[in-house]
């Protein structure tokens, strides 16, 4: 009986990856760049400088009538503070693509067959396998919030597509009220740039929100050396709940609540 | 005895108060209140800090408040420490306060006996 030697089949099996050697360092830890608070596309942000969830701030992707109308109407309730951000609630993540644009910091941690993004604020963790495997069949993959990615190195850029998002039900794009269906797929180019970002550009296609592709740019810059990332438990102390109408409520120390309008109703809290 | 300061600072913007966990909508941020306080405790912790304060009102009784921060990690790596704040310590301290009236506020800046400042402090 002959046997292949270990080597060989491990030169095969790594056949299928990029060469570790060669890939880029994006080591240490990193920030989004563009701020607005969160705004997610700000190249269509109108007023330039608007915040997500301020009221008259809006971006103009190429939505679909019936996703422009939803947008409206959410912007409706965003100016009276009503739409529940649902990272708010300390349950969820935010999902991809609405990871590239959160506060605190990044780590985007590279290996040949895997590339893993990896945000401290909520927390939230992408997997992105670029082992040569195709995206997984329609019947073995359900709406998550990250998807399934599957991609490649281009030599120093790494390109993937995104897919099985959970879309609307559970997520939102940014606190203006943006969001996207769960049919939406994602086509994704990282790499860094000659000043030392990291870029991200996405094309998003959705035929239900979306009259044609949208082109979305974000960077991350570099944190200085020896910079940490921590721990963060959303719901290790969430003095903010939010009532059914959307409000989101202020506790006091002992956990009582401190506002003195809670859904329209004035109420006695002293 | 406790000052308690009310500057009406219409449009004022350069509130460090910018939350990452949930809206602040519930803050007037065209309001910017400096008063001297004593820090009964300080949450240091996820998703926000918060600083509890006991403050003289404009009839002498003491009140409590809630001045609500951002996350640990951020402030972290601005300067902030587990014991920024200490139990007994009176501060200066600016927050924009809640549109209606209720003891909270959002963070702006503090100012500590011995001149050190964290947050925003012009």
């Amino acid at each position: 009986m002959r046997f292949i030697p270990i080597y060989l089949l491990l030169a095969f099996h790594w056949g299928a990856f990029a060469d570790a050697a060669e890939l880029p360092d994006w080591s240490g830890v990193w920030q989004r760049f563009e701020g607005n608070g969160g705004i997610f596309d700000p190249s269509t942000v109108k007023p330039g400088d608007g915040r997500a969830g301020s009221p008259g701030v809006r971006q103009f992707p190429p939505l679909t009538e019936a996703w422009e109308a939803k947008y409206v109407a959410t912007l409706a309730l965003v100016a009276n503070d009503r739409v529940p951000d649902p990272i708010s609630v300390c349950g969820t993540p935010a999902g991809y693509p609405r990871m590239l644009a959160l506060p605190d910091v990044y780590e985007f941690i590279v290996r040949p067959e895997t590339t893993w993004i990896i945000t401290e604020n909520g927390p939230n963790i992408m997997r992105i396998y670029t082992d040569g495997s195709e995206l997984p069949p329609e019947g073995e993959r359900w709406p998550t919030y990250t998807g399934n990615s599957v991609g490649h190195w281009d030599g120093e850029v790494l390109e993937f597509r995104t897919v099985s998002m959970i879309g609307e039900k559970r997520t939102i794009l940014d606190r203006s009220g943006l969001t996207l269906s769960d049919q939406a797929t994602v086509a994704t180019r990282m790499y860094l740039t000659d000043e030392g970002l990291l870029r991200a550009e996405l094309v998003i296609e959705d035929p239900l929100a979306l009259r044609e592709p949208w082109h979305v740019t974000r960077h991350f810059r570099r944190m200085p050396p020896g910079t940490r990332a921590y721990d963060y438990a959303c719901a290790e102390n969430n003095r903010n709940p939010i009532t059914s109408s959307g409000q989101t409520l202020t506790l006091d120390s002992d956990g009582k609540v401190i506002d003195k309008v809670v859904d329209g109703e004035v109420i006695d809290n002293e | 005895m406790n000052r308690l300061l009310l500057a009406l600072a219409c449009m004022l913007v350069s509130s460090t108060f910018a939350l990452a966990h949930h809206s602040s909508a519930m803050f007037d941020k065209s309001v910017v209140r400096e008063v001297t306080v004593t820090v009964r405790e300080f949450q240091w912790a996820n998703p926000h800090v918060w600083i509890q304060i006991i403050l003289e009102n404009e009839d002498g009784q003491e009140e409590e408040w809630s001045i609500e921060g951002l996350g640990t990690n951020s402030l972290f790596r601005n300067g902030w420490r587990p014991n920024s704040f200490k139990a007994g310590e009176v501060i200066e301290i600016r927050f924009n306060p809640m549109h209606d009236g209720s003891h909270a506020g959002g963070f702006i800046g503090a100012k500590f006996a011995d001149g050190r400042t964290l947050g925003t402090w012009k």
